[in-house]
């Protein structure tokens, strides 16, 4: 859908394998309009990582199939091993059962539309496998996997122009043509006029359109709120699913979690994180 | 760290190639990251089976805190007083001796482990080269020979506990040593079932701690022993009255000190990149404690007559900090020495547990023995099995003894690694391929094995006979037990 030159001239090697499913996006070609120039590598489905805790008892949650239905989803069945214990005797005990488990999850999303690639990781360190395999399969969000009755409505919520344009790769390709209605969400930040919010957003939904979501089912909403997060959560509970980006870790990171973990933690529903562009090495 | 977010992306870096199906690491990929190259090796161990792949999270650091953690216990803040009580200024040269042997052992140990990254460390590599019933002996020995050593530490950490009360002025009626160890041999036993421990971290930076407070604590012992600060010492007769028998003698008592790196083996399966940071860890922590050991023990013996550093027993370390800068010295001495022995106890018991382990996916012993528990994903069973002999042994309070038969246990896993070596690169299986070569290799496995077997003839007699005992009795439940187990090869 692009013919952005990639930075590293590589491209996704499945991108035949993509558009035989149907599901490509549109053929327009991305203008001036564009708020980022970063967004070009994807072609075809956007990928998303769904990271379950299978031995802890965590299944895929309702709704969720629907959600990723026209995504590829890196389906990842992990199991945090304390340190005294040796991987490969965890693997030995429990791969098995694991892998059954996780094959069943895959079924069920790929018979919703979504193409799916399973792994099974038997890890030290959770953060370690998850960020490897948002590296490897060049992963545009992770899914915090909570559940939905449906899926109509997503907020997606941006906080400024730098990566929107793999905020809104996600969001046309996951719902350009599924019918759900897209809710564009800013909230101001220091400085900026409700009149800057407007235009900002306006542009988002401009490129959304051209990238095939209809443009009826898009509405905008700028709000000047004092805690963003809260606000978020407040206006998440009218919605499905929430679709928001990763924040640099800061201070308040480390004591309150991350900003979108404090939001799943209150909406309860699925949450996409999209990801910073990672950088080349 | 309890939820699914996704981690911030300052964290290793991989470059984004085309996804892969046949997985991460296939060697032939780009360059996934600054601090990460393909290991076709560790790519081969960590493949998914149809069964789960393995996540690799301890790095160079992690592993040489792993050694130097295991060993600097013992040898700076345990074994000063009585290896200087039994040959004087002479027993830095035990210490160089014992670290030697090290060396020659980890040099051989490192090739093996990078052709077996795998969990079990020592006892896989003569399983697998030598055969069930030499891998059934070293297995069953490795186990022991780590319950001996955790017990050896934590009287050591008794006795470190125990002068936090005799600093604090509280006079206890007896000696506290072993009644402390105990208590902590059953505390960390627990900890170690319970935990979802996240040791690694703390390991490093208590040995990043002891590092510190040891470098500035020997550097001034050192410019003190030289005369810098005026104070005239008495040069002692280096060598002992009894010559060099009681020099080799110390070297066998005190080759506990360097019992650590194979435990770096012992979690090979979790190195990253184990081509190259197993060597490196392993060598690695050697060298560096083998100086510390060598330079403690100049100065503890330039401070006092070793007659007198003999008396003050296992904390002899804290009297030699005293005389150098009073009271704060003594403490700071204190501290390190609960968390040097406390590091090593615990990771003596959890490389038992491991050990346990290795021998029971092989069915040498029973495969209940390995049991994980779904929630708490600790193997219970092995862990009891460390835990519960290390308690008793601890009981008994034989420091020297139990250094020794942990020592004499591990000094035949040594000796059979270096002949490990050799039988596998004479017979050159094709699975055998190994990224780290040894230099010169048969004449450093060849010497190395003889030199650790030949350090087993200084020790005591009471000693021998027990680690011989245990050695018999591996023999005798390989036989009875699991004759029709065939590991040489199986790789």
């Amino acid at each position: 859908m692009t013919d952005t030159p990639t930075e590293d001239g590589e491209e996704q090697t499945e991108t035949g394998d993509r558009q035989a499913t149907g599901e490509q996006p549109g053929p327009e070609t991305p203008t001036g309009e564009q708020p980022e120039p970063d967004a070009p590598t994807d072609v075809g489905r956007p990928s998303v990582l769904v990271p379950l805790k299978l031995l802890e008892g965590e299944s895929l949650p309702n709704g969720v199939p629907e959600l990723l239905a026209n995504a590829r989803v890196v389906l990842l069945g992990y199991h945090v091993i304390p340190e005294q214990t040796a991987t490969e005797q965890a693997r030995e005990q429990f791969g098995e059962k694991a892998m059954s488990k996780l094959d069943e999850f895959a079924d069920s999303l790929a018979a919703a539309g979504a193409d799916v690639e399973t792994r099974l990781v038997f890890t030290h360190d959770e953060a370690t496998t998850i960020d490897r395999l948002i590296y490897e399969y060049e992963c545009l969000a992770v899914l915090v996997p909570n559940s939905a009755e449906r899926v109509d409505s997503v907020l997606v919520a941006l906080r400024g122009t730098v990566g929107v344009g793999r905020n809104t790769r996600l969001v046309a390709g996951l719902f350009a043509d599924a019918g759900v209605d897209v809710t564009l969400y800013h909230a101001l930040n220091e400085g900026e006029s409700p009149d800057d919010g407007e235009s900002f957003l306006n542009g988002v939904r401009a490129d959304l359109v051209e990238r095939g979501v209809a443009a009826d089912r898009i509405e905008t909403l700028v709000e000047d709120a004092d805690a963003p997060l809260d606000a978020i959560a407040g206006r998440a509970e009218s919605h499905d699913a929430v679709v928001m980006g990763e924040t640099d870790p800061s201070v308040t990171t480390f004591v309150f979690g991350m900003p979108s973990e404090q939001v799943a933690e209150r909406f309860l529903g699925p949450v996409l994180v999209v990801q910073r562009e990672r950088p080349e090495e | 760290m309890d939820s699914s977010d996704p981690p911030d992306s300052s964290g290793p870096s991989a470059a984004a190639g085309p996804p892969d199906a046949s997985g991460p690491t296939d060697g032939s990929g780009p360059s996934r990251a600054g601090v990460e190259v393909p290991d076709t090796l560790a790519a081969v161990v960590d493949a998914d089976t149809g069964e789960g792949e393995l996540e690799r999270t301890i790095g160079l650091v992690g592993g040489l805190a792993i050694g130097v953690g295991t060993m600097i216990g013992a040898g700076i803040f345990v074994f000063p007083g009585l290896a200087a009580e039994n040959a004087g200024p002479a027993a830095s040269l035990s210490f160089a001796i014992g670290a030697v042997i090290a060396l020659l052992v980890a040099l051989p140990a490192s090739e093996l482990a990078t052709a077996m990254p795998r969990s079990g460390g020592g006892y896989f590599f003569i399983s697998r080269g030598l055969g069930t019933a030499a891998g059934a002996v070293v297995g069953l020995g490795l186990w022991l020979g780590l319950v001996f050593a955790a017990a050896f530490y934590l009287v050591g950490l008794g006795s470190y506990a125990g002068q936090v009360f005799l600093e604090a002025g509280i006079a206890l009626p007896i000696d506290p040593a072993v009644p402390l160890g105990v208590a902590f041999g059953v505390g960390l036993t627990v900890l170690s079932l319970f935990g979802t421990e996240n040791t690694a971290a703390l390991q490093n930076g208590i040995v990043i701690l002891l590092l510190v407070i040891l470098t500035l604590f020997l550097s001034y012992g050192s410019l003190d022993a030289l005369g810098v600060f005026g104070a005239e010492r008495v040069p002692e007769r280096f060598f002992p009255p009894g010559g060099t028998l009681p020099v080799l003698q110390t070297a066998a008592l005190v080759f506990t000190s360097y019992l650590g790196f194979a435990q770096v083996a012992t979690v090979a399966g979790d190195i990253t990149e184990p081509s190259r940071n197993l060597p490196l860890a392993m060598v690695g922590s050697v060298l560096l404690v083998g100086v510390f050991y060598v330079v403690t023990i100049f100065v503890a013996t330039s401070a006092f007559g070793s007659a007198r550093l003999g008396e003050f027993g296992e904390t002899a370390m804290v009297e030699v900090a005293r005389s150098f800068v009073g009271l704060p010295g003594a403490l700071a001495i204190v501290v390190a020495g609960l968390l040097a022995t406390f590091s090593s106890a615990n990771a003596s018991i959890l490389s038992a547990s491991r050990a346990v382990y290795a021998v029971s996916r092989d069915e040498i012993i029973p495969e209940t023995a390995s049991r994980l528990n779904l929630a708490y994903g600790t193997p219970h069973v092995a862990l009891g099995l460390a835990g519960g002999p290390i308690v008793v042994l601890a009981a008994t309070g034989q420091v020297a003894l139990l250094a020794e038969v942990a020592s004499f246990l591990h000094l035949v896993m040594y000796g059979l690694i270096c002949v490990a070596l050799i039988q596998l690169r004479r017979e050159r299986p094709s699975w055998y391929d190994p990224a780290f070569r040894c230099p010169a290799g048969f004449a450093v496995a060849g010497v190395g094995g003889l030199a650790s077997f030949a350090l087993i003839a200084f020790m005591q007699p009471a000693s021998i006979g027990v680690g011989a005992a245990i050695m018999i009795a591996a023999y005798g439940w390989y036989r009875y037990y699991a004759t029709d187990v065939e590991l040489k090869g199986d790789f």
